[in-house]
C-alpha cells in the first residue's frame, strides 16, 4: 500500500527526532572526550576571570585544598563517567587490592538486587561485565594512568559502564523505594518507578544528589561532592566552598575521606585533584 | 556494530514466553529487521486484532531505541493513521539499555490501552478521541476489524484446510508463513517437505 506522509500535519517521525537528538549530542562530543586531560586548578580560574567576583574568590578557596580538575563531557552522563574514572584512578594509584574485591561483592549483590527486581540478566550483564573488567586491569601492576584514561574515553567501555551504573542506580533506589520517596517526590514529583524509568535508566538523564546517594550506596563508595555555585553564607559576609560527602550507610560510623571527589557546577560535575 | 548476541537473546526470551501475547520474526538472515506481533488488548476497540510492527535495530542497539512503525493499519491517537509511525516516549529519549523488544512491544500494547490524546501523532484522530469518543471508539473497532483480523482469520481458514487434507496444524501453519500466505505454494511445500 502506498502510503503518503504529511497529509494530515502529522509531527515528525520517530527516528526523525532522534536523528535531531543524536546530531545535537554529537556537537557536544566534538567539544570535549569523555575524559580531559589533568588541568591545573588555575585554568578553572581563568574561565572566571571576568566573571562573578563570588565565583572567583570561592576558586580561590577550592584552590587551598584542590590543585587540579579534570573536565568530562557535559553529555548528562558526566556524573558516571567522572566516578568511573576518579574511582577506577584511585584504585590504580593506591593498588588497593582490598578494596577492588570489596567493590566486586557489592557488584555481586547489585546483581542480585537486578534479578530480585524482574530485570532479565542479559540485560545488564555484558554492562556488569565491563565494570569489572576494569576492575580487574587497574590491579595489573602494569596499567598505567595514561591506559586508563584511554579505556575511559572509549566509547564502548564507557557507555557499557555508565549504563551499568544506571542499572544499580535504579536497582538500589527501587530496593530502598521507601527511604528513596520523599527525596524524589519533593524534587521531582515523581513516583519512585516513574523516576528510574525516565530520569535514571535511559542514557544521558542527569543526576542528582538521590542519583549519587543511590549509587554511592549500592557500590558501598563515599562520594565527595563539592559546590561551585553563586551561594553566599551569613547574609553575603562569608564565601565558603560548600560540600558534601556521601557515606555508605555501613561507613557511617567511620571517619573516611572520599576516595572521589567531584565538583559540581549547576548541571554538571568534573573531578577534582587534592593537592 | 550492532550487538547480535544480546539481540538473539532477546529473541530467545521472547520465544520462551508465549504468554506473553507477543511474537518477533526475524526478516531476511540479518538481525537488524524484524516483524513484531501484539495482540489488541480486551476491553478495548483493538480486542480481537492482531498489529504487526515493523522493527528495525540501528547499529547503536541497545544504546539507540529500535526504529518502531506500525504495518497494520490502525486508529490511534498516538499512531498515525497514515503511515502507522508512533509516538511513544520510550522510542525516543526516554529509551534504556535496561528496555528490551519484547518490553517495548508490551508497550505498544499498553499504549492501545491509554491513548494519550494530549500528546498526538495522529492530529484528527485526537481529536476525535477528544471531541467525538464514541465516533473514535467505532471507527477504531472498524479498522480493526477490516485490518487486523482479515489476515489472521484468513490465515487461520486456509490452516484449518490442510489440516482437513491431512497435514499437522503446526506444519500448515509453517508452510503458509513462509510463502507469505499463498496457499497453492504452501500446499506444494507441504508435498515436497
Amino acid at each position: 500500500m502506498e502510503m503518503v506522509l504529511d497529509l494530515d500535519g502529522d509531527r515528525p517521525r520517530d527516528d526523525e527526532i532522534m536523528a535531531q537528538h543524536y546530531a545535537i549530542r554529537a556537537e557536544e562530543a566534538g567539544k570535549i572526550s569523555f575524559l580531559g586531560n589533568k588541568e591545573p586548578l588555575s585554568t578553572l580560574a581563568a574561565e572566571y576571570e571576568l566573571g562573578n567576583s563570588i565565583f572567583k574568590t570561592k576558586i580561590e578557596k577550592l584552590g587551598e585544598i584542590y590543585g587540579a580538575i579534570r573536565r568530562t563531557r557535559g553529555d548528562g552522563n558526566c556524573f558516571f563517567r567522572a566516578f568511573m574514572f576518579s574511582y577506577l584512578e584511585n584504585l590504580l594509584e593506591t593498588k588497593n587490592n582490598l578494596e577492588a574485591a570489596r567493590v566486586k561483592d557489592s557488584v555481586e549483590k547489585c546483581k542480585q538486587t537486578l534479578l530480585d527486581l524482574g530485570h532479565a540478566e542479559f540485560t545488564f550483564e555484558d554492562f556488569l561485565a565491563s565494570f569489572t573488567e576494569q576492575l580487574d586491569a587497574v590491579q595489573d601492576v602494569t596499567l598505567s594512568v595514561d591506559k586508563l584514561v584511554d579505556n575511559c574515553r572509549d566509547q564502548a567501555i564507557s557507555d557499557s559502564v555508565v549504563m551499568f551504573f544506571r542499572f544499580i542506580t535504579s536497582g538500589e533506589i527501587r530496593k530502598r523505594a521507601d527511604f528513596f520517596e520523599p527525596f524524589i517526590f519533593g524534587t521531582s514529583g515523581m513516583a519512585v518507578q516513574q523516576f528510574c524509568r525516565t530520569s535514571v535508566e535511559p542514557m544521558g538523564e542527569e543526576s542528582d544528589h538521590v542519583h549519587i546517594t543511590a549509587l554511592s550506596d549500592a557500590l558501598g563508595v563515599p562520594i565527595r561532592i563539592v559546590y561551585l555555585d553563586s551561594s553566599v553564607g551569613d547574609g553575603g559576609k562569608t564565601v565558603e566552598v560548600n560540600f558534601h560527602d556521601f557515606i555508605p550507610s555501613e561507613l557511617s560510623q567511620e571517619k573516611v575521606k572520599p576516595p572521589v571527589m567531584l565538583l559540581y557546577r549547576p548541571g554538571h560535575y568534573d573531578i577534582l585533584y587534592e593537592k | 556494530m550492532l550487538d547480535v548476541s544480546r539481540v538473539q537473546k532477546e529473541l530467545m526470551e521472547v520465544e520462551r514466553d508465549k504468554l506473553s501475547g507477543v511474537s518477533i520474526q526475524i526478516l531476511g538472515s540479518s538481525l537488524s529487521h524484524m516483524q513484531g506481533t501484539i495482540e489488541g488488548p480486551s476491553g478495548t476497540p483493538y480486542e480481537g486484532g492482531v498489529f504487526t510492527i515493523d522493527i528495525q535495530l540501528p547499529s547503536a542497539y541497545p544504546f539507540e531505541p529500535p526504529k518502531m512503525q506500525f504495518i497494520t493499519r490502525v486508529w490511534h491517537p498516538n499512531i498515525s493513521s497514515q503511515n502507522g509511525a508512533i509516538c511513544l516516549d520510550i522510542l525516543k529519549d526516554q529509551w534504556s539499555p535496561a528496555l528490551t523488544l519484547k518490553t517495548a512491544l508490551l508497550s505498544l500494547q499498553a499504549l492501545l490501552s491509554t491513548p494519550e490524546p494530549g500528546d498526538p501523532q495522529d492530529a484528527v484522530v485526537a481529536e476525535q478521541y477528544l471531541k467525538h469518543y464514541s465516533t473514535y471508539v467505532s471507527t477504531a473497532r472498524y479498522w480493526t476489524e477490516t485490518f487486523a483480523k482479515r489476515s489472521s482469520i484468513g490465515l487461520q481458514e486456509k490452516v484449518m484446510k490442510f489440516v482437513e487434507m491431512g497435514f499437522s496444524e503446526d506444519a500448515a501453519l509453517g508452510a503458509l508463513q513462509s510463502t507469505g500466505g499463498d496457499e497453492n505454494a504452501a500446499l506444494e511445500k507441504l508435498c515436497s517437505g
